[in-house]
């Protein structure tokens, strides 16, 4: 039988917790398991890195010493590969994040409107990215041998003498960028065209209608458009131009000459090879401020520009 | 009930006593996962429950490459196994970080041991003073495979052959090497497992460096910089740029592929050699201005001290490296006990390599040295590499690289 309109409807609520007090909890209850994920998965780490970059600690013998900023101060200030690795680091950035936007927007534009083998191509620049990165590794590290490797075998077709290309420092660099691009290229590509057919048809239409050129349409419609998505891809570009670790490790090991020796790749030889956890800790942090300042430095130039 | 009390009392004391004893087990790193080695791992595990019934020893195998890096993650983890196998560049560096356990007291106090039968020079990297880190399973000397199909087509005597007259030299081993690489059209010479100008740079340099009469370092004196240095690597770097006989860097040639003539290696890798299809040998280094100068790698087996059965695993150590336990090993692993060494047993227990060459193995044991290791060897040999790298290009300036890694080790010797 229908309960009657006129009784009042029980109250289930703890009559003590007020109505704010309530949402608050709900609220404390529906983030919680993800506050203690970042206390404990990042949070906690990080704030142990930065304890640990104030120790000398050897992993194997597992003495440990508080010794302040030493470990900053020997990077900085005294350890000469440090500034090399540093340089590296920003070289790989700088050669990688122009390329890999360029000709990820390169193929945005001409992969974003449908014609007859669209997903194939889609497909095939997409491939690389789900690619195991050792498998990546090792087969462009074979088809870049010396004389009998198969890309300077094309050369050779053209009359072009290729480089020894992982055994001379700069092409080393050039080798790792290039295939890095090649590899990583295919998700900014998949950015770019989500970002491109998101811009409605009609700013074109008009454009043309006013005599507007395919460039001015570009400069003036698209590429604006394109702005937050741009920020968005160069912010993980360049974090991920800064963390890179395996391409290295697995192609160069940081040679030769050093000449591929980048922040993460030397953060690893210091922890993992030398077992100074307390030094590794250290460059780890300043890679930590170099990236986390890029990526503000990004962010307030997007804010200036709109 | 004082009848029914004492008789509860005997009959949990008979139950005790009749209970077998705890049963154990060790834990034991390696870096094989071959099968004729493994299975020879377990026979020792089995016959040391003639003395110990109730212990099993479990192989925990950890690919080399990573072998040091992990095994150092299980001590900094808290799991650290009972026992294992080192390299010996990690020798130093593991005792000094006071990770490893003292084998002497074990070792003196097994029956029959025979500590002294352990050739000295042999056990130099794992003894400080009267403690001893380790036993040495393993004391390898490198020597120069070579593929007699390709000798025999340019027409060549072999290094065997050439070794046995006195000839074997480093001036003939370029000469051979160039000759071999026109006659085949394959290179002459590969440095061990392709990997001389990478993991293996001290495999690739210190037996020709030797040979000339110098040395890598010395105490805490680099002598990459030394004439006898310089002159051996400038030979080489002649072999490598101008000769074309030596694999360059960047390329492939495996000599077990039949892609190199010669190379250099252990006597471990001719378990490769029945599947290579070319008839084949093995001969002694090289000798040079400074002789006969043999270089031995070595690995030995030692107790950590964080295992929690340390003197079960050190009494499992002592089993293993018995002359009887070494003997058996001696198939794979040419033994550092004297008394093996000199047996008829050791020259005729490789069914791989026949008596003549196994002698060679020998000799360069009771002749040669060690490679270099040092407590610092992961930051020297980080340091090193770069300077080395410079080394290996055609236009290279040899002696300034050479001096350059002196001034990148110096500080850290």
């Amino acid at each position: 039988m229908p309960r009657p309109a006129t009784v009042p409807m029980a109250n289930d609520d703890p009559p003590w917790l007020s109505l704010k007090m309530r949402e608050a909890m709900e609220a404390w209850l529906f983030l919680g398991p993800t506050l203690a994920g970042f206390l404990i998965f990042f949070a906690g780490p990080l704030v142990a890195v930065v304890g640990y970059s104030m120790t000398e600690w050897n992993l194997l013998s597992q003495q440990s010493t508080f010794v302040g900023l030493k470990n900053y101060s020997h990077a900085l200030t005294e350890n000469p590969d440090f500034w090399l690795v540093v340089r590296n680091s920003a070289i790989f950035a700088l050669g990688l994040v122009p390329a890999n936007m360029a000709l990820a927007l390169a193929l945005a534009i001409a992969l974003s409107r449908p014609f007859r083998g669209v997903v194939v191509f889609r497909t095939v620049f997409f491939a690389p990215v789900v690619t195991s990165a050792a498998a990546w590794a090792i087969v462009w590290k074979f088809l870049l041998q010396g004389e009998a490797g198969f890309v300077n075998q094309m050369l050779a077709y053209v009359g072009i003498a290729g480089p020894n290309w992982l055994r001379e420092p700069n092409w080393a660099m050039v080798a790792v960028i290039a295939t890095r691009v090649i590899k990583m290229v295919g998700l900014n590509m998949i950015l770019y065209i989500a970002a491109l057919q998101a811009i409605p048809r009609d700013y074109e239409a008009a454009a043309r209608l006013e005599g507007a050129s395919s460039w001015q349409i570009f400069t003036g419609i698209t590429w604006p458009l394109l702005g937050p998505t741009t920020l968005v891809i160069m912010v993980i570009t360049t974090i991920g131009s800064f963390k890179v670790f395996d391409h290295i490790y697995l192609m160069t090991g940081g040679g030769p000459e050093n000449g591929t020796l980048v922040l993460a790749f030397a953060i690893y030889e210091q922890g993992f090879k030398f077992f100074n956890v307390g030094y590794a800790s250290a460059l780890a942090m300043i890679m930590f401020v170099i990236v986390m300042g890029l990526t503000l430095v990004q962010l307030a130039v997007r804010r200036r520009d709109t | 009930m004082k009848t029914l009390t004492t008789l509860l009392a005997v009959s949990a004391t008979a139950l005790v006593l009749a209970s077998p004893a705890l049963a154990a087990e060790l834990r034991m790193t390696i870096w094989t996962g071959n099968e004729a080695h493994l299975k020879m791992l377990n026979g020792y595990a089995e016959s040391f429950k003639a003395t110990h019934p109730d212990v099993t020893v479990k192989f925990e195998t950890i690919p080399p490459g990573d072998y040091t890096q992990k095994l150092t993650f299980q001590l900094a983890g808290g799991n650290a196994p009972d026992l294992g196998w080192l390299m010996e560049d990690a020798a130093p560096t593991f005792a000094t970080a006071n990770v490893l356990e003292d084998l002497a007291p074990t070792l003196n106090s097994a029956k029959d041991y025979d500590f002294a039968d352990f050739s000295k020079p042999a056990m130099g990297l794992w003894m400080t003073g009267a403690k001893v880190w380790g036993v040495p399973f393993s004391t390898s000397p490198f020597v120069i495979f070579f593929n007699k199909d390709m000798f025999d087509k340019a027409g060549l005597e072999d290094p065997l052959a050439l070794a046995a007259k006195g000839q074997w030299d480093m001036a003939k081993f370029q000469d051979v090497s160039k000759k071999l690489t026109a006659a085949n059209g394959k290179f002459g010479f590969e440095f061990k497992d392709g990997q001389g100008y990478d993991s293996r740079i001290m495999h690739a340099l210190m037996p020709p460096i030797r040979a000339y009469g110098g040395d890598v370092w010395v105490g805490k004196t680099c002598g990459f910089d030394s004439p006898q240095s310089t002159a051996a690597v400038k030979q080489l770097h002649e072999m490598v740029f101008k000769d074309k006989s030596i694999v360059p860097p960047g390329e492939k040639g495996d000599y077990f592929s039949g892609n190199a003539a010669m190379t250099i290696n252990q006597i471990s890798r001719a378990s490769l050699m029945p599947q290579a299809g070319f008839k084949w040998g093995i001969a002694p280094l090289p000798t040079g201005p400074g002789g006969e100068s043999p270089v031995i790698g070595q690995a030995g087996i030692v107790v950590f001290a964080a295992g929690k059965q340390k003197k079960l695993a050190a009494e499992f150590v002592a089993h293993m490296t018995t002359k009887a336990g070494v003997a058996t090993a001696a198939q794979f692993f040419p033994p550092a006990r004297q008394s093996v060494l000199a047996s008829d047993a050791f020259v005729n227990s490789n069914n791989l390599i026949p008596p003549a060459q196994m002698k060679v193995v020998g000799d360069a044991i009771a002749k040669g040295k060690v490679l270099p290791a040092h407590e610092k060897s992961p930051q020297i040999l980080a340091a090193m590499k770069p300077r080395v790298d410079a080394l290996w290009r055609a236009d290279a300036n040899v002696e300034s690289a050479l001096k350059a890694v002196c001034g990148a080790i110096q500080p850290l010797l």
